[in-house]
Order: structure tokens, then C-alpha cells, then sequence
């Protein structure tokens, strides 16, 4: 590639990451002579190989979907979320329609975006694991059960911090919680905590004498750190020194260990009485909570320069249950070995360093801190998503939710952004030009929609996320239904409801457009005729009637006449009757009386007749080329025996018709109709005799 | 994340999608044509409905007609012939694929064929080897046998002093993706030929006063206008304010912005707002999805690759699959 020729920089470097690199396998014997592309519907792209002993064709679905999450889970959040969704857009129509103010920042937005929240949360995943393990077994230490998944730890951690505003006072307590919960989603890149205690509890059967395995004290001041104090009592307490046997000789042993459990069990906790679950003790208010803590901390101090701890003969015991006390009196060093990564060190940080930590930006200098500390080897997604948290940047924030999670999650994290920041609500629906004049809000719908478009069983609810799209929504909707097929008939009246329901009448129109032609040309000519009716498509059906004169109009024959006459009949009373079929109908009410009358001879019958064939040569839509063959099957009429059957005035406008018909045969393109050839003579001979006639009765 | 929808008979060469996506023509080096259908939208297994020889030679394109018209193909043969074909049940006769019309000679080949709806018929624009446009235009919308030539045009914006006889190799035609609405029809064409004034890709409107074909833009700086084009596509609008069109040169992959105020000779505003270089040689194929956001590539180098802008307006290379067996 010359890129000098090309100059003035418009080459466009790569700047960021280079683009994805998928293998595509095929199976083909190579080489791949050609490749052909195809759009599908929304994001669905298929590809045809062509080699030289075959061909093959293969669909890639550009989702970018979590892979975490099966596709019938998937299918589950993605039409859980949608009334949670129009709910939360409904409400924000109407409050901005109250406020008369384009945003719909409001004292108590984030109320709705709370209870959205909450709602788009159940569907993540089951309820949390309870933090109490499982009392019935002693040995199990950390319950192994459901996997949370990574979804919904995201969605969580946004909530915390975006949304729950009530609970902003106990921020840091909730990333505690946060973390006991999630902690096993880091195993896949880091080494955690969570994974070296299920490993401990596999090994746990096998050991003899706990309190000499190293592992036991390591993970006790590992579960100490990251606040985990169910699981660090329980541990305690799985000491041999409380077993009935030797408690006499180790009791003072004993008595530390003991000692050393009340105090953690007793650490206190600035969070909501709701929580009083958790072990410790709760405080609801920050300066009781300090008052409280500051007492903790001092007696946790006096238990560390106890005289006690010479006495106590185990080396072990001493020195891990003093390295609780150091965890517990905050000592960086002791933290810093007692966690595996930065995040768990983040969360020590909180809980024994700064227990007073308040406001955004010290939390964010802490992480930074914490990443020097602990350098990780490569980011994890929700490291990366708090990152982007405690960086205050929406756009980092969302862009690691449309890259690492997938359409799902931008599309409805963006509603979290906004539940508290006006600055957010700006930069996100505002106007961009380099977006095409859309918002970065509606450019994440419209691409949630794409994915939607893509599957059968979730495009029927893209048009709800299309239309909360004020600008281009509808424009893609159009497209999408557009590309729907037209059969079968259920799929076909799906989409004409949709039409309906967003008033798209120049899509439904073509939709139906395309079922009357397929239709018609696969043989169903009346359903063909149905549909083309529907979509008052007349310059179709103008043709059709022609075909239909092509076919019918020459002979008169009762065979030919049942033919067509079903036809008619096909076409129903009540549909409005479009160009040339207009004619068709008055034709066929004609054609019927002539039969009656040639069955009874009744002149009720053949008065009726007449009307019809008056009807029919008056009326406009009538071809001129039928005029001729219909004067030839009305002669028995003109020459009706008993009395003349038309009056003065209709002989007249026949005889005119006839005479614009000699004038007709001069123009080019004039076609004969194939009657006998003394057929103009003889209904030019009938209608002077029937005007004869009628001028005597008048 | 690729999975497999159908095997095909060796000799295939070339495939088309129908606008739903549930039916699938397919050409062969011996000028078989098969057409292959979903049972029903939802599933995406195929099967075939109908085989048959219908040319003497390779198939090298298939255009589907557009639905409004019923289920046809256009077939563009390696002898330059271009046929019709149409599936019908005439006269309680079971369904069947049938040609009802032939365009071309094999001293004049028809190079590419596409199919678009202004005032409410259809035109189809075939480009020439010779270097001609010919837009016809279908008289009666339910029968494809009568086309009628409404313009006839060289690929040239200036007046241009005679040029000699022009070779083209390959030619690449899009519509202007609009549907319905008060825009005329428009369309987009380059050409790769030894005659540099026909090669750039020229913007096509109908003038409806003067019931003519003009040239109302021409996507090339000037210093490009000799390039061979391979291919072109016009993105789908669905509510930008100007209009987004690719197109693939020796020089790479361009991306215009064509805007909708004529200035006083009637030309519109255009801006090239990249040009991207990823496929090595010749682009095959390129074609938007139907948000105009995403554009896939196909090329020489063997790879498909997906084109998108980000946030700041600047296009990028998203993604590229490489075929391996």
C-alpha cells in the first residue's frame, strides 16, 4: 500500500487496538479461491467459501455477547429487561413532560433508576450466596455453589456506585460485600483468596493437626484482611487447642485464640442495621461508628503487648494469631502478604487502614496505590469496569461495558449513569454529529438492536428499543421489517401489526405489496389479488385486471365464465375494488343476468340485464375493447320480442359508444376483439330497430 | 462463532442472499443455477428446490430482483450474456424456474447488473465492457419479459473530448439504498478500465424534469480520477444528514461523505473522510449492514474484514476473519 501517496495525513493510523483476529474454519481443501458477503438481518453476516473441490456457506453472529452466558440465559435477560426498561422510559417521558425541562434529573430520579436496577438485576442470576457458610458441617469452610457470573457482579458494582444513593454513606462496606461475593470471578486471571480457600477445604479432610499446617494461619490472616470474619471465626475454631481432650493442657493457648475470634467478631462495621447478618458489630451512624472503632482498635492494641503471648509455648499459634492482631491493627506489610491481588488489597485498605474513607477521588488515588502495589498481569474485566469507576469517566465506563460484556450491558447500564449526574446525562444524550447526529444513548440502543434484529426469537423485541430511539430508530426499524420474509402467513400479519402498531403504513404497504406478488406468481391468484387489494396497490392490479380480460373477455362461453367468475368472488364484496377490477364486477353481475335471462326468458330478468349493460358503458373503467363483444352478447336483449328494454336516451349512448369505436379503429394499436365479422352489423341493425321501437312507445 | 448453513457441489462459484435472507441462489462454472430455501425463517438449514443448467458457461454474478417484483434472479455469465430468470406457476402448472430475458453479447459484455425502484418502477442499471450504462426500465410491474432502454450514458461528469475505444475489466454498480420517500433514485458506479475519464465512481440522479440520467457527484480527489475502482457500496441512511458511500481503489478503501445540497451547477457536496488500507490488491465484495454502520470487505488477501467509526468519527478496522480449514 502507497500510503505517501496519499498525503495530508488522511490515511488513518491504527491508532488504538488492532483490529480482532478470528479464524474461520471451513474444512475446505485449501486454497480459498473467492469469498462472497452477505448481510443478514441486524448483525448476522454470511460468508460463502469457494475452494476448488467445494463450497461451503457459514453464518458469524458479531454479537459480542458475554461468554459467560448461555444463549437461552441470554434470550432470558434480554426479554426480562424490556419491561423494566420501558418502564424506566415511560417514567422519564412523563417527568420531563412535567418539569417542562429537557432532563429528567430530578430529586427523586434515582428512586426509578434504583427499583430499574434492582429488577434488571434479579434476572442476572439467583440470589447471593448467603455469607454465613453452612453450619452443619464444621469443616466446610467456603460454600462452593452456584457461579455468580461476571454480568451481574458488573451491573452490581455500577449500582453501588451510581445509583443507591442511600447507601453512599457505607460505600466502602458495600465494596466489602461486593467482593465477598465476587472474588471467585477473579480466579480466571488472578490468583484470589476465594480459590486458595477452596483448595484449603479440599485438603482440609487430610490434615491432621490444623494449626501446624502453615496454609491454615496464611488463609486465616488472607480471610481477615478482605473481612471475610464468618469464615475467619469458623477457622479459628477448628483449633486443636478446643478439642475436649486437650483443652486442659493448652488452655491458655487456648484463651488467645479465643480472645483473638471475640475481637474479630466484634470488629465494628459502619453499615445499616438491615445488615446485622454479618458478624461484627453494626453502626449505622459514622460517629458512633468511630467512637466504637477507636475503642476496637485500642484493645485490640493491649492484646497485642500481652504479657500472655510469651507464656503461650505453640510458635504457631503465637505468631499467626499475633499476625491477625497486626491485620486487624493495620499494618501494610502484614496486608500487603495477606492479599492476592489489588483489588483484595484495595478492599483491606477500607477496611483496616482508611475505615473512614469518604469521596471518589481519595478511593480512586487508594486504587491507583493498590495497582502499584500489587501490578497485575493482566485485567480483568471488572477490574477494568472499577477502574473506569473510580476514574469518574462515563465514557471509559461504558466503553469497557460495550467491549467486555457486550451490547446488553451498555444498552442498560447507560440508565445508571444518569440516575444522579447531570454532567452524565449531557455528555450521553447529547447530539453528536461524528455519530451521525445521534447521541451516544440511542447509538448504544440502536446496536443492542442489531443483536436483537439478528436472532429469530429476539428480533420482535428490537422495534421497543428502536423506538426509544428519537432519531434513527424508526429508520432501522423500517430496514428490519423490511427484511423480514413475507411467509408464512403468521410471520407476515406479525409484522403488519408492528407496522400498525408504529403507524410505519409505507413499510406495511410494500410488505404486503411483496405477499400479494409472491402470491400471485407461485399460483395463489386470489390471495395474490387479496394482498395487492390490501396494499391499494393500483397499478398492479390494473394489470391483473388485464390479464384477466385476456383471458376471460374474449370468449363468452359459460366454461370460461365459471373460470374467472370464482375469481371475482375471491376478491370479496368489501374490499375496495382498485382500477380495471371495478369493471370486473359490474361484468360479472352482468354476465350473470344474461345467463338468468337466457335460462327463464323472463323480462324482470332482462330489464335487469340492461341496467347492468348500461351500468357497464357508462362506466369509465369499462375498456373500450370490451365495448364490441358486450353489445354482441347483449342482442338478444336489443332484440327482445315482447317490447323494446331500453328507452330512447340508452339506445342513443349505445350508438354513441359505436361511433367512438369506428373512430377508435383509426388510432394505432387498435386491436380487433375476435367476433363473428357480421357482428358490428347486426348490433348496428338491432339497436336502429330497438330505437325504432322505443321512439313509437315514448 | 461461525456456524455452518450449507455444503456446496464443487464448481460453485459465486452465491446470493435473497433480501430476507431465506433463500439462497447459487451459479457453477457450468452454468448451474440452484436455488436453495429455508424451511421456515426461524431455522437457517437450507434446502435445495432447484438444479438446472440454464447457460453454457460460468455463472460469474447473481443479483436477486427485488421482492416487490417476485422471486428472480439476474445471472451475469463469463461470456457477458445477462439472463432472467423467474420462479412462477403459470396456468396450474407446478412452480418452476424460468429465463424471461437475455441482455448482451459476448462482443459487449455486461460487466455488473443492480436492480432499483424509482418512481415506482423498476430500473436495472447493467454496466458494459465497452464502458456504457444502460438503465432499463420493467413496463409492466408483473412480468420481467419487457424491458424498455430509458438512457444510455458513458461514466463521465466533464465534457469530455473523444477517448478511444474503451476496455473494462470490471465494473461495480449501487443504489442509493433509500426506500420510498421524495428523493429521486439515484445510483453509484466506477469502473476498472484502460480509459482513466470512465473509471471514478460517479453519483447518478434522475432528473425527473428532464426525465434524464445527470451526474451529481464524482467520489474521487483529483488526483485519483484514473484510479481503477473494484467495487462500491452505498451505506443505508436511516437518519444521518448526509449519506455515507465506500469505495475500493488500488489506493485502498475510501470512505465519502456525500452530502444533500447541490451547489449552483447541481453537483452535491462531497468529503472523503478516510482512506483505510487492509485488503492487499483487489476488493471483491464490500456491502453495509443494514444500519450503515458496519461495513464488511472481502478481497485478494482471502480475508473478510469490518469497517466502523468510532466515537470520534474516525473509521477503523474492526475486526478480520481469516479463513483457515
Amino acid at each position: 500500500m502507497p500510503s505517501d501517496a496519499v498525503g495530508n495525513g488522511a490515511l488513518v493510523p491504527f491508532s488504538g487496538d488492532p483490529p480482532a483476529l478470528y479464524p474461520l474454519h471451513h474444512g475446505l481443501a485449501p486454497p480459498i479461491s473467492r469469498l462472497a458477503i452477505s448481510w443478514s438481518r441486524g448483525n448476522s453476516l454470511r460468508l460463502s467459501l469457494f475452494a476448488g473441490a467445494g463450497a461451503k456457506v457459514v453464518e458469524v453472529k458479531l454479537d459480542g455477547e458475554d461468554p459467560e452466558i448461555s444463549d437461552a440465559h441470554r434470550r432470558r435477560i434480554a426479554y426480562g429487561s424490556v419491561a423494566p426498561f420501558a418502564l424506566l422510559q415511560s417514567r422519564r417521558s412523563s417527568l420531563s413532560a412535567l418539569s417542562r425541562s429537557p432532563s429528567p434529573y430530578h430529586s427523586d430520579w434515582w428512586e426509578h433508576v434504583l427499583q430499574y436496577s434492582k429488577e434488571i438485576a434479579s434476572l442476572l442470576g439467583g440470589p447471593k450466596l448467603s455469607p454465613t457458610p453452612i453450619i452443619k458441617d464444621p469443616n466446610t469452610i467456603v460454600k462452593t455453589g452456584e457461579e455468580p457470573t461476571s454480568l451481574k457482579a458488573a451491573w452490581e458494582l455500577m449500582e453501588i456506585f451510581y445509583v443507591d444513593k442511600e447507601s453512599q454513606a457505607w460505600l466502602p462496606e458495600r465494596l466489602v460485600d461486593w467482593l465477598a461475593d465476587y472474588d471467585c470471578l477473579f480466579t480466571s486471571t488472578l490468583e484470589t483468596i476465594h480459590s486458595k480457600l477452596v483448595d484449603f477445604q479440599k485438603e482440609l479432610v487430610n490434615i491432621q493437626v490444623i494449626e501446624e499446617d502453615p496454609k491454615y494461619w496464611e488463609l486465616l490472616s488472607s480471610a481477615l484482611s478482605v473481612g471475610w470474619l464468618d469464615i475467619v471465626v469458623k477457622m479459628l475454631r477448628l483449633h486443636g487447642s478446643y478439642q475436649l481432650d486437650q483443652l486442659s493442657n493448652r488452655e491458655l493457648e487456648n484463651g488467645l485464640v479465643e480472645a483473638v475470634a471475640i475481637f474479630i467478631s466484634k470488629m465494628p462495621r459502619l453499615c445499616p442495621e438491615s445488615a446485622a447478618a454479618k458478624v461484627g458489630e453494626c453502626f449505622e451512624s459514622k460517629p458512633d461508628f468511630i467512637k466504637a472503632w477507636e475503642k476496637w482498635r485500642s484493645q485490640v492494641t493491649k492484646l497485642d503487648c500481652s504479657p500472655f503471648w510469651i507464656q503461650c509455648d505453640n510458635q504457631r499459634t503465637r505468631e499467626g494469631l499475633r499476625n491477625l492482631l497486626q491485620i486487624m491493627l493495620g499494618n501494610t506489610e502484614s496486608l500487603s502478604l495477606a492479599t492476592c491481588n489489588w483489588i483484595e488489597l484495595y478492599i483491606s485498605h477500607f477496611l483496616f487502614i482508611r475505615p473512614f474513607t469518604i469521596g471518589i477521588e481519595s478511593m480512586h488515588n487508594l486504587a491507583q496505590k493498590c495497582i502499584q502495589l500489587k501490578p497485575p498481569s493482566s485485567t480483568h474485566r471488572l477490574a477494568g469496569l472499577m477502574i473506569g469507576i473510580l476514574g469518574e469517566s462515563t465514557e471509559v465506563v461504558l466503553a469497557e461495558c460495550s467491549r467486555e460484556f457486550g451490547p446488553w450491558l451498555a444498552a442498560h447500564a447507560i440508565e445508571l449513569f444518569t440516575a444522579g449526574s447531570e454532567q452524565a446525562e449531557i455528555l450521553l444524550h447529547d447530539d453528536r454529529y461524528n455519530l451521525g447526529g445521534i447521541s451516544i444513548v440511542e447509538l448504544h440502543r440502536l446496536v443492542y438492536a442489531q443483536v436483537l434484529s439478528s436472532h429469530a426469537l429476539t428480533w420482535q423485541i428490537a422495534p421497543i428499543y428502536l423506538t426509544s430511539c428519537m432519531k434513527q430508530g424508526m429508520g432501522l426499524l423500517e430496514n428490519l421489517l423490511y427484511r423480514q420474509s413475507v411467509q408464512p402467513n403468521d410471520v407476515l400479519l406479525k409484522n403488519i401489526e408492528i407496522c400498525r402498531l408504529y403507524e410505519l403504513d409505507h413499510i406495511s404497504s410494500n410488505i404486503i405489496k411483496i405477499a400479494g406478488v409472491h402470491h400471485w406468481k407461485h399460483g395463489r391468484k386470489g390471495a395474490g389479488v387479496f394482498w395487492l387489494q390490501q396494499a391499494q396497490d393500483a397499478s398492479r392490479l390494473d394489470r391483473i385486471a388485464q390479464q384477466l380480460f385476456d383471458s376471460v373477455g374474449k370468449s363468452i362461453s359459460h366454461e370460461s365464465f365459471k373460470q374467472w367468475e370464482g375469481m371475482i368472488e375471491l376478491l370479496g364484496s368489501e374490499s375496495k375494488p382498485a382500477g380495471g377490477l371495478d369493471f370486473l364486477y359490474k361484468y360479472r353481475d352482468f354476465k350473470k343476468s344474461l345467463q338468468q335471462v337466457s335460462g327463464r326468458k323472463s323480462a324482470d330478468a332482462a330489464r335487469q340485464a340492461v341496467g347492468s349493460l348500461i351500468l357497464l358503458m357508462k362506466n369509465s373503467s369499462t375498456p373500450q375493447r370490451f365495448w364490441l363483444p358486450l353489445l354482441y352478447d347483449s342482442l338478444k336483449l336489443l332484440n327482445w320480442q315482447d317490447c323494446p328494454l331500453l328507452s330512447v336516451s340508452e339506445t342513443n349512448l349505445l350508438l354513441n359508444k359505436l361511433q367512438e369505436l369506428s373512430l377508435a379503429k383509426l388510432r394505432p394499436h387498435h386491436t380487433e376483439p375476435s367476433l363473428p365479422p357480421d357482428a358490428l352489423s347486426s348490433i348496428r341493425l338491432a339497436l336502429a330497430t330497438n330505437l325504432g321501437r322505443a321512439i313509437l312507445d315514448e | 462463532m461461525a456456524k455452518e448453513l450449507l455444503n456446496l457441489d464443487s464448481g460453485t462459484t459465486c452465491t446470493s442472499w435473497n433480501y430476507s435472507a431465506t433463500r439462497l441462489a447459487a451459479g457453477s462454472l457450468d452454468g448451474t443455477l440452484s436455488i436453495f430455501d429455508s424451511r421456515d425463517p426461524s431455522s437457517s438449514s437450507l434446502r435445495s428446490t432447484f438444479k438446472s443448467r440454464v447457460h453454457e458457461g460460468n455463472i460469474v454474478k447473481i443479483v436477486w430482483v427485488p421482492p416487490e417484483y417476485g422471486d428472480a434472479v439476474a445471472c451475469v455469465f463469463a461470456d457477458g450474456i445477462l439472463s432472467l430468470f423467474e420462479e412462477v406457476a403459470e396456468d396450474s402448472q407446478p412452480l418452476q424456474w424460468k429465463i424471461c430475458k437475455s441482455f448482451g453479447n459476448s462482443s459487449n459484455k455486461v460487466l455488473d447488473v443492480q436492480f432499483g425502484i424509482s418512481s415506482a418502477s423498476l430500473k436495472m442499471v447493467a454496466a458494459y465492457s465497452d464502458g456504457n450504462v444502460r438503465v432499463f426500465e420493467l413496463s409492466n410491474p408483473l412480468e420481467l419479459r419487457n424491458w424498455q432502454l430509458q438512457a444510455e450514458f458513458q461514466n463521465v461528469i466533464e465534457s469530455v473530448s473523444a477517448f478511444g475505444k474503451a476496455l473494462c475489466l470490471s465494473a461495480s454498480i449501487s443504489w442509493n439504498p433509500q426506500k420510498g420517500g421524495s428523493q429521486e433514485a439515484s445510483f453509484l458506479i466506477g469502473f476498472n478500465s484502460n480509459t482513466s475519464e470512465l473509471n471514478s465512481s460517479k453519483v447518478w440522479e434522475f432528473d425527473q424534469a428532464h426525465q434524464r440520467w445527470l451526474p451529481v457527484a464524482e467520489l474521487a480527489l483529483p488526483e485519483d480520477k484514473g484510479d481503477q475502482v473494484y467495487a462500491v457500496a452505498w451505506a443505508p441512511n436511516i437518519g444521518r444528514s448526509y449519506e455515507i458511500i465506500a469505495v475500493a481503489t488500488q489506493k485502498g478503501l475510501a470512505i465519502w461523505h456525500l452530502g444533500s445540497n447541490p451547489d449552483h451547477n447541481g453537483r452535491l457536496p462531497v468529503e472523503r473522510v478516510a482512506l483505510l488500507s487492509g485488503h492487499e490488491g483487489v476488493v471483491w465484495q464490500m456491502e453495509w449492514d443494514m444500519s450503515g454502520m458496519t461495513l464488511a470487505t472481502t478481497g485478494q488477501d482471502g480475508m473478510v474484514r469490518l469497517w466502523q467509526s468510532n466515537l470520534n468519527g474516525v473509521w477503523h478496522q474492526q475486526a478480520a476473519f481469516e479463513p483457515t480449514s
